[in-house]
């Protein structure tokens, strides 16, 4: 049983089915059973931007075919949501009333946006940027409309995009001095800045709202600047970080931090209970990219196949999925003692690369503007490369560096 | 387009090559055409109908159409900074000989010439001090090349007679080269010997020098002697001749003097083998092979240059040289002779004419009998000299004690050339009136003139050369003279008819100061003086226009010339017999201490010549060497942590220099050296001469410009760097710099106290606030490296490479990107960083200039099976053209073991 079907529960579902299929292996017998409170299932949440942005239509959003897997015998349970769960016994309830009863429990419960302590942050029109039913609310406002979008991370910043695109007068606040701070060094986060700037979006950098104001029907008006200012909103999007969904876990008594705490094979504290993508925790870390959960997943099967899989923490390249801004960011970007930077500059034609490099490995890479070397540059840290003959032209990219390799 | 093509000699070493230059006619008198032409002049080729060089060109030569635009050319008269007419300078300079002669006697007057003058220009020169101001202070620069080798003529033959042929050098079966790097300094001589040795690969070559240089890579022998030690090894063959009963008993009593003594202070100087090995720093085998080659091989050609002449006892080496040939009569024979080669492409024309101070003219000297009469007459000249003038060190020093008080300075750059130039300095400040004729603006030297006389230069000018081996060549005006550039006789009879000497410097055309010349040569000769060239006394233009190749003498009656001297035994001493002179070997006068440990020794590289006024033109010259060096043993170095390529602090007690370190076995452990050429024009401290004391050699006066005593020092307070710009920088406040001629905008090789910021080294650059300006920025700590990149208007403006320690960076494209009409790409952007785009080949340090192939090209070449020179002249065409990088190909090719194993 996949609690959650969302991206991570979806997609284990499908490759369940997908192992099973192309096994000899009798013992891999599985029934699954996949349940989502989203009526939409397995759907690429990844995409929501794009299609925010009108970049893709709703036929290019699926990520795992459902119909197909139903036909393939996963049972999917959507727009259902758990309400309590008995770990003992077995069972969880749900809110329709049913029961359902498991042999081994994956938890892929997700996360919901941080929620601000601002009064009225639980207004209707205050929301998250999560599911496609947030994309459905946000196209379907109004023209022109007035929006606020809090958190200046790569999802606030793809929303503001897909929002000044369907021309509404888009501000960002951010708390950060500099966009994007966990993924860019304040002198790309600049050139960043120009160009979304440059695309219409406004900022309040350094500045976080203090208040909402409210009119009558409950509904946010204004939001209130640090400065007092009171800056018109038909909309607030809420893209200040997320909040891993550990309630239910919690209740059931599984072992918790931030998140459901999880072991190299992604089991809990609790024998036969899983969990992995945003919902998880591994040596105190939580995810929110894609990457390693496609690993939690394969890590996760091969365990219930009994093969030997562990997982472990690996950076991550993230990007931005905007079109027309290139930006590449992986490991770690802000030198710590022994490391070193090595950087390229080239403002005028808003291309910025930033190595962080440590003895002879490459630690961090930050790219804006020419990304192709990004996948280089990862692979470099990946393998864990030495990268001492190519310190003098490693800035520079593949295609200078890789004679001297040969 | 119509093109002409045009006979004449080329303007640089002694060997004076012929070269066809062929000059399209210009369709259109603007201004703007005439440059685009000079641009666009194809390349020159080698004259197959001179006797010199038959067709052949060295690389020098084979880029000489790239000197003929030159930015910095000398357009106009300047009378103490200001633009004057011609009339007006000549006035102002008349004026001021006038008042010196005047009040303080005609030796406050000198002239200071140079063998890169024509012949023509020297006797008009020569005609006014000697005959007419009344002064013998004419010097020139060839007292720095050769004058040694002339006084040891002198001494053994009565005469300044070279007695040999080029042909000399193919029909020997011994040629020894002594203190002479030929393949680069003369390397048509060179590829001529090369032939001849591939031909007939029993002929011997033998190498005395003390440093191993290109020219070794023929030798069968290779004498690493002492510096200076040169005389002992001749000394040594003369008595190992006698024991080996070489000697032409013959030839020595009809013919010479003086044997008996010269043989005995031989056996003084010389007494064993062990003491002459220990003299000269050689092993005693090598020695007794060199003596017993010499004794079984009567066609042998001695080949000696500035190694030699250079030197406080230069005359007494050309004579310990000469005394062996005189001994075993092989001179005034088909490959065999003492033979002499110089350096400029016209030091023998000035020889001719008597253009030295210790000369009177036509090969007469102020002691010849009757020589001062004779001219007299001949010039019908009012005041002539009688003794002899200042030597060119001697002139410098009257001149700093007052007593010259007005120089005129002619196509030569003394604050460069002459040693302890800090007192050549001294001397032009203190010297009243400074007159310097040249065709360049910018030279150490003009930097010094209070009248600057714009001259014609070796594309405009209109006369005749000498070269090494007494052939007469014309070289032809080919182009227009730019501005008022005039020629250097004119200017000279200019001042003399101001003078009042109107007469005897009415010359219409260059053709009749020749034919005066001649006449002067011819005038109560009858045989006495080796010098006449008779025939051409009543010359006429057309005649003169097309006069081929010809080797002096030709008196009366023999228009063919003479291709070798002495053939019948009768020199030009008043007996007729030539002169052994005793010779006692002598080394340096400055030697080692423990305070300047190291000997410096001076010479050329391969692709520039002199001070680069002209080679310095031509971009593709600068690939082989871009920069000022200072070449130093491994050994050493390691002791001096010094590191190939990084700045070195070189001291002597007369001055200091800062130059490369090129760290090379081609020097022996404690001896050092360094090339000639870059002036303050080109680097900030690379002026070698100095280094170098003033010594000089007591009967030739020429200084011992190879050596001086020096300590080393490694600049640890140093990062490195390029700068490429389109325009020059306006500061070069750095610690070392050295503009590197380019076709392109302006290259520096810069060295900068360690710790620069990106902002201090934009500082560097004015920004202009009317154009979009961007700078591009790489910074890499790991390495140390900082590069800048300054873009106005989507286009290179400059770039900056700062490294921590020295690397060679190819900057071919990097310039060209300075000039083109396209925007910038994204990843031509990004190139600029680099150095390259990422898809083009790094050719590596050029080792051929002619085709422009690089050291990683040749790598890649032998890598991929190329086992010989020959290959890799098919596969890259390096080598093929002037040949004058096949020394060093040849060093790519692994050995044969390695090849086979």
């Amino acid at each position: 049983m996949i609690v959650g079907a969302g991206m991570a529960g979806s997609k284990l579902a499908h490759d369940l089915l997908e192992r099973q299929r192309n096994s000899q292996q009798a013992h891999m017998d599985y029934v699954i059973t996949l349940i989502g409170e989203e009526t939409q299932v397995g759907y690429n949440r990844i995409m929501l931007s794009s299609l925010l942005a009108q970049d893709i239509s709703d036929a290019e959003m699926p990520l795992v075919d459902t119909d197909k897997m139903q036909k393939g015998g996963v049972h999917i349970i959507s727009g259902d949501l758990v309400v309590s769960m008995d770990l003992e016994s077995k069972v969880v309830s749900l809110s329709s009333g049913q029961s359902v009863a498991y042999d081994k429990l994956i938890m892929a419960t997700g996360s919901r946006a941080r929620v601000l302590p601002i009064d009225g942050a639980q207004a209707a029109n205050v929301m998250g940027f999560r599911t496609w039913h947030d994309v459905d609310v946000m196209t379907s406002l109004k023209e022109k409309q007035p929006v606020c979008v809090i958190g200046g991370g790569l999802l606030g910043l793809e929303a503001a995009v897909g929002l000044v695109k369907r021309g509404h007068d888009v501000t960002v606040f951010h708390r950060s001095d500099w966009l994007l701070n966990r993924q860019l060094d304040k002198e790309s986060a600049e050139l960043l800045l120009n160009r979304l700037k440059g695309m219409g979006i406004q900022f309040r950098l350094g500045e976080s709202p203090s208040a909402f104001i409210q009119s009558d029907d409950q509904l946010v008006t204004h939001v209130v600047c640090e400065n007092g200012e009171h800056m018109a909103a038909s909309l607030v999007i809420m893209a200040a970080g997320i909040t891993p969904e550990i309630t239910l876990a919690k209740a059931a008594g599984l072992q918790t931090n931030q998140a459901i705490v999880v072991d190299e094979k992604m089991q809990t504290s609790h024998a036969d209970v899983f969990a992995l993508g945003e919902c998880c925790e591994f040596e105190a870390q939580t995810f929110g990219l894609v990457a390693p959960i496609w690993t939690q997943i394969n890590v996760l099967i091969d365990g219930l196949n009994n093969q030997q899989a562990r997982f472990s923490i690996e950076p991550t390249p993230t990007k931005l999925k905007v079109s027309g801004v290139n930006l590449f960011s992986v490991g770690r970007i802000e030198p710590i003692e022994g490391d070193e930077c090595i950087f390229f500059k080239d403002i005028g034609a808003n291309h910025y690369r930033k190595l962080v490099v440590n003895d002879g490995l490459l630690v961090g890479a930050i790219l804006y503007g020419n990304v192709a070397d990004g996948s280089w540059y990862f692979q470099l840290i990946q393998n864990k490369t030495d990268i001492s003959d190519m310190l003098e032209l490693l800035v520079f990219g593949e295609a200078y560096c890789r004679p001297q390799v040969a | 387009m119509t093109a002409t093509m045009t006979k004449t000699t080329c303007p640089y070493c002694g060997v004076g090559c012929g070269v066809n230059v062929t000059v399209p006619s210009s369709g259109s008198d603007s201004e703007h055409d005439k440059t685009l032409d000079l641009k666009n002049i194809p390349p020159v080729s080698g004259d197959t109908d001179h006797p010199a060089n038959f067709g052949r060109l060295c690389v020098k030569g084979s880029s000489l159409a790239q000197t003929l635009h030159s930015d910095d050319r000398l357009l106009t008269p300047v009378v103490n900074g200001d633009v004057v007419s011609w009339e007006s300078a000549v006035d102002t300079v008349s004026e001021k000989i006038a008042q010196v002669v005047k009040d303080h006697g005609p030796d406050a007057f000198a002239f200071y010439l140079s063998g890169q003058i024509l012949t023509e220009d020297y006797y008009v020169a020569n005609k006014l001090a000697k005959g007419f101001i009344g002064t013998a202070n004419v010097d020139t620069n060839s007292r720095l090349c050769m004058a040694s080798a002339v006084v040891g003529y002198k001494r053994a033959f009565g005469s300044d007679t070279v007695p040999c042929n080029y042909e000399d050098l193919e029909l020997c079966n011994l040629l020894i080269m002594v203190g002479s790097n030929a393949a680069w300094t003369h390397p048509i001589l060179y590829q001529r010997i090369v032939e001849a040795k591939k031909q007939r690969p029993n002929m011997k070559v033998v190498v005395i020098d003390p440093r191993e240089t290109a020219t070794c890579d023929i030798a069968d022998l290779h004498l690493a002697i002492r510096p200076g030690s040169d005389a002992a090894v001749f000394s040594f063959l003369l008595k190992h001749s006698v024991d080996a009963g070489v000697l032409n008993n013959t030839f020595i009593s009809r013919h010479t003097n003086g044997f008996k003594e010269t043989l005995h202070q031989a056996n003084e100087s010389c007494s064993s083998l062990a003491f002459v090995a220990d003299f000269c720093g050689v092993s005693e085998e090598a020695l007794l092979t060199l003596a017993t080659w010499w004794c079984d091989t009567p066609k042998t050609v001695t080949f000696y240059s500035q190694g030699v002449n250079q030197s406080s006892s230069g005359v007494d080496k050309c004579n310990a040289i000469i005394n062996c040939h005189l001994a075993t009569g092989r001179i005034g024979k088909e490959g065999a002779g003492p033979f002499s080669i110089t350096g400029q492409p016209n030091a023998m024309g000035g020889r001719e004419v008597g253009g030295l101070a210790n000369q009177l003219a036509a090969h007469m000297d102020f002691a010849t009998p009757g020589a001062q009469e004779l001219v007299q007459r001949f010039w019908q000249a009012p005041n002539m000299a009688t003794e002899n003038g200042l030597k060119a060190v001697d002139m410098f020093q009257a001149m700093e004690e007052g007593k010259v008080k007005v120089v005129w300075i002619m196509s030569t750059n003394p604050m460069v050339s002459l040693p302890d130039t800090a007192q050549v300095r001294r001397a032009l400040e203190k010297c009243e009136l400074v007159i310097v004729s040249d065709c360049k603006a910018h030279t150490d030297t003009t930097a010094m003139a209070d009248v600057l006389f714009p001259a014609t230069g070796w594309s405009e000018k209109n006369g005749t050369v000498t070269n090494s081996e007494r052939r007469i060549s014309r070289q032809r005006g080919l182009l227009p003279p730019p501005g008022e550039a005039k020629h250097d006789w004119w200017a000279i009879c200019e001042v003399a008819k101001r003078l009042g000497y109107r007469s005897a410097f009415s010359y219409q055309n260059v053709h009749e100061i020749f034919a005066e010349h001649a006449a002067l040569s011819e005038f109560e000769n009858n045989g006495k003086r080796d010098f006449d060239i008779g025939h051409f006394s009543g010359i006429s233009q057309q005649d003169y226009d097309a006069l081929t190749p010809v080797q002096w003498p030709v008196p009366k009656g023999r228009p063919q010339g003479t291709k070798r001297m002495f053939e019948k035994g009768r020199f030009f001493t008043p007996d007729r017999r030539a002169k052994f002179i005793p010779i006692i070997p002598s080394l340096p006068v400055y030697q080692a201490t423990s305070e300047w440990p190291f000997t410096f020794n001076t010479g050329r590289v391969r692709d520039q010549w002199h001070t680069m006024t002209r080679t310095g033109d031509a971009a593709s010259l600068t690939k082989h060497t871009d920069q000022p060096y200072v070449e130093i043993h491994p050994k050493d170095a390691k002791r001096l942590n010094i590191v190939d390529q990084s700045l070195v602090h070189v001291q002597s007690e007369s001055g200091e220099a800062l130059l490369k370190a090129k760290i090379s076995r081609g020097v022996s452990p404690g001896n050092v050296f360094a090339p000639i050429h870059w002036t303050k024009q080109f680097s900030n401290a690379a002026v070698v001469s100095n280094l170098i004391p003033q010594v000089v050699d007591p009967l030739s006066g020429q200084p011992e410009s190879k050596h001086a005593q020096v300590r080393l020092e490694a600049v640890t307070d140093a990062s490195y760097g390029i700068v490429i710009s389109t325009q020059p920088l306006e500061s070069l406040d750095f610690t070392y710099w050295c503009r590197v001629p380019s076709d392109y905008g302006y290259r520096y090789e810069v060295v900068w106290p360690a710790g620069e910021s990106v902002a201090s080294i934009r500082s560097l650059f004015s920004t202009s606030p009317s154009s979009k300006e961007e700078w591009l920025e790489y910074t890499n700590p790991k390495t140390q490296q900082i590069r800048l990149a300054q873009i106005a208007d989507q286009k290179l403006i400059s770039v900056v490479y700062l490294h921590s320690k020295p690397v060679s960076i190819s900057c071919d494209w990097l310039e060209s990107k300075l000039v083109g009409n396209e925007c910038l790409s994204d990843s031509d952007r990004m190139a600029i960083l680099v150095g390259l785009p990422a898809n083009v080949e790094d050719k590596g340090a050029i080792v051929c200039s002619c085709f422009q192939v690089g050291s990683k090209q040749i790598e890649k070449a032998v890598a991929s099976g190329a086992h010989s020179v020959e290959q890799l002249g098919a596969s890259l065409k390096c080598g093929t053209n002037c040949g004058s990088c096949l020394p060093e190909l040849k060093n790519f090719i692994p050995i044969k073991t390695e090849v086979s194993a």
